[in-house]
């Protein structure tokens, strides 16, 4: 459970996280998404207790960062952007080391069971320092996750390994949503839509829109668009003819086709094939297109 | 506590698992095994055996001996981005910095103690002050704290490690000629007054000796936790600049 | 991630003031610190920095807000002072534990502890005594070992010895004062009321290991001061103690001086015609060589002052008068031999078998030590060295409760030339059997009358204390352990220093033992650890 109200730091006169409010319950994988420098990781780093807030409060687990450090820090389960490692320990020492830190009861068992988890068993015995860049991100993955925290943050878990690896833990992020609240960060879309219950867009430390995936889209959808590919009209003739069907708002060419804009809630399909064909041309392809949230995103973000 | 014994055991693991630390005590135990026959060899007909003989080596080596020991201490956990791990792990910012710390001196104590294995050869073909010689451990143990004590904080200081270093042996250096201030300061009470502060007078003029003075206790003890406590707050600063 | 508002250029003329008002300020209030007061530098340090702060809050006046009340400023200011304030309490502490002396000596010898005899004597000063110690700075790590010694002895004694510590480069007059003649001299003095130093007390403290016996019979010394006091008879034309000459005794005078004596001349012939007596408080009368003998009435002197337990030193020299001292016969001799058992003879002593100049060069060939006189000297380290000496006679069963005793023997070959007159006119001797007398002879003789106390040292040579003499092999000795003797000074500084260790033994080993060391601790030590570390590494590149 991480509730946020008017989070706000500054650095000196800058304001690198300004008034943001949000909450994320038990079992929400919650995607924090922004472009490089919104203030993602600031705020991330004041959920977990690593910088004080310079106003707002943050609760993690029902604890305020602030007034209960502590209690927070043994609830929350942190990966920073850069996976921190000691390469001069081995996988098993290394996980077991942040685990007596956290204060587990039974290191050993947890330590098993976690790098169960993340896939690196075989692994335990191997130093740091040897292994892969998308094994370091599960054992960073593994850390997090050693003292079963109530709260796991991940700041860019799969930023710079490959795509097999991203797959990988993507699915991760996934399962941990099941039983934890999972704060996680990333400039990619596509991930965040994949991987989160819910997504709050964040630039220049201010959310510009939150929401689950489907209703963000919805909401921040201005219209529809058509893909039609016409056979035997140049560019001008087509958009002529298109562009004179009531209800459509601009015609773009892109590859053979042409993207249709069309006013929100119509549906002129039926007259674009007609006017197609009563044109003399021949319709080869006409399909609906969903914006892809990357779409909206620089479109929301652009606009700043 | 828990999280000073749990940083405690890591880092004496890192030594006790490193190479590199094995050839840092093996270069000195040559060093102080060269200087300790070399005593013997004189001490056959010129003169007594030197009672202090290994803590007076070390009071210079440690310049360079301590900084090799805690230059890696705080400067990797920050290169290395552990800090902000240990930062947000449930431990006391005093924990990180003390179990460092101890872990320093202790392996540092462990080679002390081996060295003190020559005394019990002394013991064997001489009639050594044994009791001079102990004092002189005592002295050098808490000179090579209040050494490392200062290491640490410059580790805490930077996140290159060579920096950190260099530091520590400038300010050890300083530390160390405070004894000879007054061959380079004309004013006898400047230069008394930068004697009291350097490292080396409260070992040369009494430990080395062979007694012990409660101010020179209360300095090393004092160099350790005003060390400590500008290194603990370096890495709480970590939180706010 | 500076602020896009503020211009490139504001922005950096603040920064730039910034720091250079910083550090201007920084070294202003160093320079502050360091001199003392308000100098040129200083001032235009301070200002330097206040134009820079004010620059800085201009051109960039949101930064500086930032910076002034941000919480980077709260935080690092709270470090700062919270530094500040835990090196206070250090400094506190170290400065009360090191007022406090408390020091473990950890040495076999208990090199560096002040025995219980020294703490006796501590205990005995009543007025202030001030150490005084000459140090140039390139001498300060001797001034700081120095120091923590002196510092037991002004713990030991209350505060009422004190040390003080003078660089001789800064303050030449008060070296030359002193009297200094290298780095690192330290001085024992009585302080006036004013605490000003008395300079009629004032002793150099000699350097050498056993550093508490001369620390504390210097003390010892400084107590006795102005309690002793010797008396050199002046009426009958006895050698100088004024006089700077060769044949003069200012040496010994200067000497006895220095150890805290106090030395007066006094006639006894005066004394003898007014009926006078000698003061009670002389420690003892200085016979240096009267020329002519005494007479009745100041025999009478003397006998007054010797039932009372006085002291007599005598140097009787050979003399060619008619009435010269101590004649063998004469009144003076006679009282000697029937009170004491000690008598001069008229002879001079002639060794056959002298390496001097003459056969009149009298080397001391046999010393008896039982008693205090001779304790320090020695014939092959510290011979003594007559010219032209009377024998002495001691009365081999003396009276009761007088003890007596010879001191210096001449060799076998030696004899007693009774031939003055031809000696004096022609400096030739030769052995007449049956009319000289045969050596061995003995040439200095002490006497103690156990029930007055009076005691009596009677030397047959005066030459040995003269300025040209007395600094010839046991001869200073003699002449100091002698006077000691007589005035009683060795009982009251006497005091056995606690065992000084000169460090632990030397080692005796062979050769193998030493190879054996060398392997154990250059090779297999090191090398076992090299070994481990080999070890690990393989295990690494393995895992």
């Amino acid at each position: 459970m991480i509730e946020v109200q008017n989070l706000t730091k500054r650095y000196g006169n800058f304001l690198a996280v300004d008034q943001i409010s949000f909450t994320a319950k038990t079992g929400e994988v919650v995607g924090l998404l922004g472009p490089n420098g919104a203030g993602k990781t600031t705020t991330m780093r004041m959920l977990t207790g690593f910088m004080p807030p310079s106003e707002g409060s943050a609760k993690i687990a029902g604890f305020d960062v602030s007034q209960d450090s502590m209690e927070v820090r043994k609830r929350v389960g942190y990966l920073p952007e850069r996976v921190p490692i000691y390469p001069d320990m081995t996988v098993q020492g290394y996980i077991a080391f942040w685990a007596r830190l956290r204060g587990v009861r039974n290191p050993t068992k947890q330590v098993d069971r976690v790098l169960e988890t993340v896939n690196l068993s075989d692994r335990r015995n191997t130093l740091v320092r040897n292994l892969s860049k998308g094994m370091r991100q599960r054992l960073g993955l593994a850390q997090a996750l050693v003292h079963d925290p109530e709260v796991v943050i991940l700041d860019e878990p799969t930023i710079g390994i490959d795509p097999q690896q991203v797959i990988e833990v993507r699915e991760s992020v996934r399962q941990l949503g099941k039983k934890h609240t999972v704060l996680f960060s990333t400039h990619i879309l596509s991930e965040a839509e994949q991987v989160c219950d819910r997504v709050i867009i964040i630039n220049r430390g201010h959310i510009v829109a939150q929401g689950a995936p489907a209703t963000l889209r919805k909401q921040l959808q201005k219209g529809d668009h058509l893909y039609a590919q016409v056979s035997g009209a140049n560019a001008a003739t087509a958009s002529k003819l298109l562009g004179a069907i009531p209800g459509v708002e601009g015609i773009t060419q892109q590859g053979a086709g042409y993207t249709i804009r069309v006013q929100a809630g119509k549906d002129v399909r039926g007259e674009v094939a007609q006017k197609v064909i009563e044109g003399g041309y021949r319709l080869l392809e006409l399909r609906p297109v969903a914006m892809t949230l990357e779409e909206m995103f620089l479109d929301v973000v652009g606009k700043e | 506590m828990t999280g000073t014994w749990t940083i405690f055991r890591r880092e004496m693991g890192q030594y006790f698992t490193s190479p590199i630390s094995y050839i840092i005590a093996g270069a000195l135990l040559i060093l102080t095994g060269l200087y300790f026959n070399g005593d013997v060899a004189y001490s056959l007909t010129v003169k007594a055996i030197n009672p202090s003989l290994i803590p007076d080596f070390m009071a210079t080596a440690m310049i360079f001996f301590g900084p090799l020991l805690t230059m890696r201490m705080l400067a990797e956990e920050q290169r290395e981005g552990t800090m902000e791990l240990l930062l947000t792990s449930p431990v006391n910012d005093n924990a990180i910095v003390i179990g460092k710390f101890l872990s320093a001196w202790v392996y540092y104590s462990l080679l002390l103690a081996i060295t003190f294995s020559y005394q019990l050869i002394v013991a064997r073909i001489s009639n050594p002050d044994m009791s001079h010689t102990i004092c002189a451990y005592i002295g050098i143990w808490l000179y090579g704290g209040a050494a490392l004590a200062i290491g640490l904080m410059f580790s805490a200081l930077t996140e290159n490690q060579i920096v950190a270093a260099f530091l520590s042996i400038a300010t050890l250096t300083f530390l160390y000629l405070g004894d000879v201030a007054g061959q380079i300061v004309t004013n006898l009470d400047l230069a008394r007054a930068i004697r009291q502060l350097s490292l080396a007078a409260h070992y040369t003029d009494s430990f080395a000796f062979g007694i012990v003075r409660a101010e020179d206790m209360a300095y090393f003890a004092g160099i350790i936790v005003i060390m400590l406590f500008i290194a603990v707050r370096v890495v709480e600063s970590h939180r706010w600049r | 991630m500076r602020n896009e508002n503020i211009t490139l250029t504001r922005g950096q003329i603040g920064l730039w003031a910034s720091i250079i008002g910083g550090i201007a300020l920084l070294m202003g209030i160093i320079g502050l610190i360091w001199q003392g007061g308000l100098t040129e530098i200083v001032i235009v340090a301070l200002v330097i920095g206040a134009i820079g702060i004010v620059l800085w809050a201009v051109m960039t006046p949101r930064e500086f807000r930032a910076f002034v009340s941000g919480r980077q400023a709260r935080y690092s200011t709270s470090a700062v002072f919270g530094a500040l304030l835990l090196i206070g309490i250090v400094v506190l502490f170290y400065v009360v534990l090191q007022r406090a002396v408390i020091i473990l000596d950890m040495t076999e010898g208990q090199r560096f502890s002040i025995s219980d005899e020294t703490r006796n004597i501590l205990r005995q000063v009543t007025r202030p005594i001030q150490i005084t110690g000459f140090y140039s700075p390139r001498a300060l790590a001797q001034r700081e070992v120095d120091d923590q010694f002196f510092r037991l002895y002004e713990d030991g004694s209350n505060g009422k010895i004190t040390r003080s510590y003078i660089d001789p480069d800064e303050q030449p007059a008060m070296a030359q004062k002193f009297g200094i003649t290298s780095d690192g001299e330290v001085f024992l003095s009585y302080l006036n009321t004013d605490s000003s130093v008395d300079f009629n007390t004032v002793s150099r403290l000699p350097r050498s290991e056993t550093q508490e016996r001369d620390m504390t019979e210097a003390i010892s010394r400084l107590l006795i001061s102005g309690t002793l006091t010797v008396y050199f008879d002046q009426s009958h034309a006895e050698r100088d103690p004024l006089s700077a000459d060769p044949q003069g005794l200012s040496g010994i005078n200067n000497g006895i001086r220095e150890s805290g004596l106090i030395t007066y001349p006094i006639s006894i012939s005066d004394l003898a015609a007014s009926g006078g007596n000698i003061p009670d408080t002389a420690s003892a009368i200085i016979l240096a060589r009267p020329t002519t003998d005494f007479s009745e009435a100041e025999i009478g002197v003397i006998d007054r002052y010797l039932q009372k337990g006085g002291a007599l030193f005598i140097m009787a020299d050979v003399l060619y008068n008619q009435d010269a001292f101590l004649r063998y016969d004469g009144l003076f001799n006679r009282y000697l031999w029937e009170h004491f058992g000690i008598r001069a003879l008229d002879a001079a002593v002639v060794d056959e078998a002298s390496h001097g100049q003459t056969l009149l060069d009298i080397v001391s060939a046999a010393i008896y030590p039982e008693n205090d006189i001779a304790k320090r000297l020695n014939e092959q380290n510290s011979p003594t060295l007559f010219k032209i000496a009377r024998p002495v006679e001691v009365n081999t069963s003396p009276a009761e409760n007088v003890p007596n005793g010879k001191v210096i023997m001449s060799s076998p070959q030696s004899y007693g030339e009774t031939d003055l007159k031809t000696l004096g006119e022609t400096e030739t001797y030769h052995y007449d059997d049956g009319k000289d007398i045969r050596g061995p002879l003995s040439t200095v003789a002490w006497a103690y009358n156990r029930a007055t106390g009076a005691k009596v040292l009677l030397i047959g040579d005066s030459d040995f204390a003269t300025n040209s003499l007395v600094q010839s092999g046991g001869n200073g000795i003699l002449f100091t352990d002698g006077l000691s003797w007589l005035t009683g000074f060795s009982d009251r500084i006497n005091f056995a220093p606690q065992a000084y260790g000169t460090g632990s033994p030397v080692i005796f080993v062979d050769g193998q033992t030493l190879d054996v060391i060398s392997f154990l601790t250059v090779i297999l030590l090191p090398g076992l650890v090299f070994a481990i570390g080999l070890g690990i590494w393989i295990r690494r590149v393995r895992a």
